[in-house]
């Protein structure tokens, strides 16, 4: 699975989804196709699921709304672990992804 | 003569008449040369398929004719020859049982010896040194020098024989006036004493002497016959050594014989002494092979087929002259040895290559084969049938051996296809004259339609000239022109439009001005139409976007007033809201009761209505919770958070928010709570502090209780002392470039205003930041909230 338009692109591999370029959508409702395929990839129930952003440049509120909601419905799934690996090279990451942790503390949050 | 120009405009025609005529004698020519095509090639299929019926019929009779033909020849052959075998046999069993029977043959030949005819006083030749009866009796009797004594007469034991023997004149001379065309018969007696009994009579030894000098000195078998009798002897020991044993006449191969020059073949028949352990000497014919020969040359299939007789190894003993040209056989006499000179005319040495290469039928049935003969440099096609005749003893000069007699037929394929080939040539003639036929019909009925065509195309034709001509004075500017008479056709519908149509040109053309006025009218109708639907439509795009309209005034309504702001005695406050192209979910409020002032700034995600009216849920939470006196700043944001978590669940909204506050007391502490952007002081002294919120609280609305997560940071303000807060809008902000404003530029331009009151110092941010954006697209609501310690 794969989405591309000429800000962004996000595709999955595995169990891992990787996020790339400058997601700034307007509301939830443009962010459904991405949420989709981080649905899927749940509905699979694979032992952990891997978010990779290291090269989301930027990302606006309603899409760290999304991975907060995400994080919360991988939570429900007791037999689903949950990786997101950031970059403290790029600023919003550091100041939003620790709510993740916060929301699943459980979630294994990587920003190197 | 046409020229190739000619022949090129016959076949592209400039006129409608010439093309249909094209057109439709194309398609006729094409139909009947397919129809006759496909007519001919099944009268030549039918043709071909009935020649082949009638080859395959001819073949299958003339194979059974043929078959018929050589089975009852070689049964009329055989049946000669076994006539004359049993002739001999006959013979030689009366001799047999005479000899089987001693006194017997002492009886009859002392009772025949009182006959003179039957014991003929012998000569003795001087010359000859041998003894023979005078001519007068019937038969010879010839006793060779070695057998006399030194009276000159036959010793004792041979005159024994010559009376024992006597018997053989009396029986020789009935049989030589019946059956068949024997030539003589004789009587050798055993190999001790050859005596040589030969009827008809013949001056026997004198010819010998002649014709084969010395045999008076050596053994009359081994002379003449040499193999035959230890061939006999040796059937005796081993009786399967006989290639035929039922029939034990043993014949050589013809010869031409020395008296009387005919070809012949003899026939003997062993006799055996009466215990059965030696040969006894024999009886035997000449035959001549003429009455053989005239079965075998009698035989005429066709016009020129003939039959030939020949001996296993291919030999022929008997074949027509003409045959014998046909199979190009080359007669030499083999080496005119002692005894008895055969004929070499053998297959073999034909000059035919297929005559020498013909196999000889391995079983007893009529083999068919087809062959190329070479006549005067041609090839002729000739069928040959064979057949073997039965199996015999036959002496080849050395030994006895089983031979048989092969019958072979052969008849030019031209003559047993004569009727065939005749009925494939009147074929041939009818298929031609179809074709001819055929030929013709087409040439006339393409004449005769081409005529139809010509007829009929001429009034339609006439029409359509008609149309052209009138066409081009039409295009020449006569608009008078109109067609005269229409007919009834298809032809006639147009030029009835054409004449309408000519009607209405010339009425466009003169009257144009007038025409042009009473267009311009209508387009003036038309435009004030288009201005009517337009406005109506202005109206439509006012009222849909209302809501968005709604939903900003919302958003900007609940903002607090100036009046509000200038109420708080403790703080200078600015603030700066400019929402983005659509309705955004910034928020912030400022709020105070009693001596506390509570200041609130958050962003709702997204934009749109909904986010607006998140927004407002929040304001009017904070408002109220802070009515009722909620001073403690965790529990504030804790119970704020579950009312507007359980209104976005009962929603169903996708939405949630960060949200900060800061409480400020009278003494100058602030107490900031909540998770959003940094917070910045620019202290009095120009100094900067940025304060990070992200452990001070919790998005709005993702998670039921946020109270592990709240926090409260206190920080103290002295006078002249700015606090800065702002949305991400600010910071995200984008130039031309792609650049985003963030936190350093906004500290420095917050550094560099903050002397200023804080009306000026949001405007100074605020210009910087705009500064910054030049032309490029806002993304976010920005907000910009600035307060200054008094």
């Amino acid at each position: 699975m794969e989405i591309k338009t000429n800000e962004y692109r996000v595709w999955s591999d595995g169990s891992t989804v990787y996020y790339e370029g400058t997601m700034r959508l307007s509301s939830p409702e443009d962010y459904a196709p991405i949420q989709a395929i981080m649905n899927e990839m749940l509905a699979a129930k694979p032992a952990r699921i891997d978010l990779d952003l290291t090269g989301l440049e930027f990302l606006n509120s309603s899409g760290i709304n999304l991975f907060a909601k995400f994080t919360i419905e991988v939570r429900k799934q007791a037999d689903v672990g949950l990786g997101v690996k950031g970059t403290t090279q790029i600023p919003w990451q550091s100041k939003s992804l620790p709510n993740l942790k916060k929301l699943f503390p459980a979630l294994d949050l990587q920003i190197v | 003569m046409l020229s190739i120009s000619a022949i090129r405009k016959l076949l592209k025609p400039k006129s409608f008449r010439g093309k249909f005529i094209l057109t439709v004698g194309t398609v006729v020519l094409a139909s009947l040369l397919f129809s006759g095509g496909f007519a001919l090639r099944n009268v030549h299929r039918l043709a071909s398929d009935a020649t082949l019926e009638i080859q395959k019929g001819l073949t299958r009779a003339t194979t059974e004719y043929l078959t018929n033909y050589v089975d009852t020849t070689s049964l009329r052959v055989d049946s000669l020859i076994n006539g004359t075998h049993s002739e001999v046999t006959t013979l030689a069993d009366a001799m047999q049982s005479l000899i089987d029977r001693p006194q017997a043959a002492v009886a009859v030949g002392g009772a025949l010896a009182s006959d003179t005819q039957f014991n003929p006083a012998l000569q003795y030749d001087v010359h000859g040194h041998w003894a023979q009866n005078r001519s007068g009796a019937p038969s010879v009797l010839s006793v060779w020098g070695y057998l006399l004594g030194a009276d000159k007469k036959p010793r004792p034991e041979v005159q024994k024989l010559i009376r024992d023997t006597a018997v053989f004149d009396f029986l020789s001379t009935s049989l030589m006036a019946g059956g068949s065309q024997k030539l003589q018969v004789y009587y050798v007696g055993p190999k001790d004493q050859p005596i040589m009994r030969t009827t008809p009579y013949a001056d026997q030894a004198q010819m010998f002497d002649k014709l084969y000098p010395g045999h008076n000195d050596a053994n009359f078998w081994q002379f003449f016959y040499p193999g035959v009798y230890e061939g006999w002897q040796r059937w005796i020991k081993d009786p399967q050594s006989a290639p035929v044993q039922s029939d034990k006449v043993t014949e050589t191969a013809p010869y031409v014989d020395a008296i009387t020059g005919k070809l012949i073949v003899s026939y003997f028949h062993p006799l055996w002494t009466k215990d059965r352990k030696d040969v006894a000497g024999m009886t035997a014919a000449d035959v001549t092979l003429e009455q053989l020969a005239g079965v075998v040359e009698s035989v005429k299939v066709a016009d020129t087929g003939f039959a030939f007789l020949a001996s296993e190894s291919g030999n022929v003993m008997a074949v027509r002259p003409e045959g014998e040209k046909t199979l190009g056989l080359q007669t030499a006499n083999a080496g005119a040895g002692q005894g008895v000179t055969g004929v070499d005319r053998t297959l073999i040495k034909s000059n035919q290559a297929a005559i020498r290469t013909l196999k000889i039928p391995s079983g007893n049935e009529t083999d068919i084969a087809h062959i190329n003969l070479v006549h005067n440099g041609a090839k002729v096609p000739y069928i040959v049938a064979m057949r073997r005749l039965g199996k015999r003893n036959l002496w080849d000069g050395k030994i006895i051996v089983g031979s048989q007699l092969v019958i072979g037929f052969m008849v030019p394929e031209s003559e047993v296809y004569a009727s065939l080939f005749a009925a494939r040539r009147s074929v041939d003639n009818t298929l031609q004259q179809i074709v001819r036929g055929q030929a013709i019909s087409v040439v006339l009925s393409l004449l005769a339609l081409l005529g139809v065509i010509l007829a009929i195309s001429k009034p339609i034709s006439a029409g359509l000239n008609e149309l052209a001509v009138a066409a081009r004075r039409l295009k020449d500017k006569d608009y008078s022109v109109r067609i005269e008479k229409p007919s009834d056709d298809e032809v006639g519908e147009v030029g009835l439009a054409f004449n309408s149509m000519a009607t209405d040109i010339r009425y466009h053309t003169e009257n144009l001005e007038h025409l042009v006025s009473e267009r311009t009218k209508e387009l003036e109708t038309a435009a004030d139409t288009i201005l009517l639907l337009n406005a109506r439509l202005n109206e439509e795009n006012v009222r849909l976007g209302s809501e968005v309209d709604v939903a900003r005034r919302m958003q900007m309504m609940v903002l607090p007033k100036r009046i509000e702001l200038d109420a708080v005695k403790q703080l200078d406050i600015a603030a700066f809201m400019e929402p983005a192209d659509e309705v955004g979910g910034d928020y912030y409020d400022v709020l105070q009761a009693g001596n506390y002032v509570k200041v609130g700034i958050g962003d709702v995600t997204g934009h749109g209505l909904e986010s607006g009216v998140l927004m407002l849920m929040v304001q009017s939470v904070a408002r109220a919770l802070e009515e009722r006196g909620a001073t403690d700043p965790e529990m504030f944001l804790s119970v704020l958070n579950r009312v507007i978590y359980k209104n976005i669940e009962r929603t169903e909204s996708n939405k949630s928010l960060t949200l900060a506050f800061a409480d400020f007391r009278d003494n100058g502490e602030v107490m900031l709570s909540g998770q959003h952007e940094e917070v910045l002081i620019v202290r009095n002294n120009g100094t900067i502090e940025r304060i990070d919120t992200n452990d001070l609280g919790f998005p709005i609305g993702l998670e039921a209780d946020i109270s592990p997560f709240v926090a409260v940071h206190t920080l103290t303000l002295a006078p002249n002392d700015v606090m800065i807060l702002h949305t991400d809008g600010v910071t995200e902000a984008e130039n031309p470039l792609g650049q985003l404003y963030g936190m350093e530029r906004l500290c420095e331009s917050a550094q560099r205003h903050s002397e200023k009151d804080a009306t000026a110092i949001k405007n100074g941010i605020i210009s910087d930041l705009m500064q910054f954006i030049d032309n490029q697209k806002i993304h976010d609501d920005i907000t910009i909230v600035v307060l200054k310690q008094r």
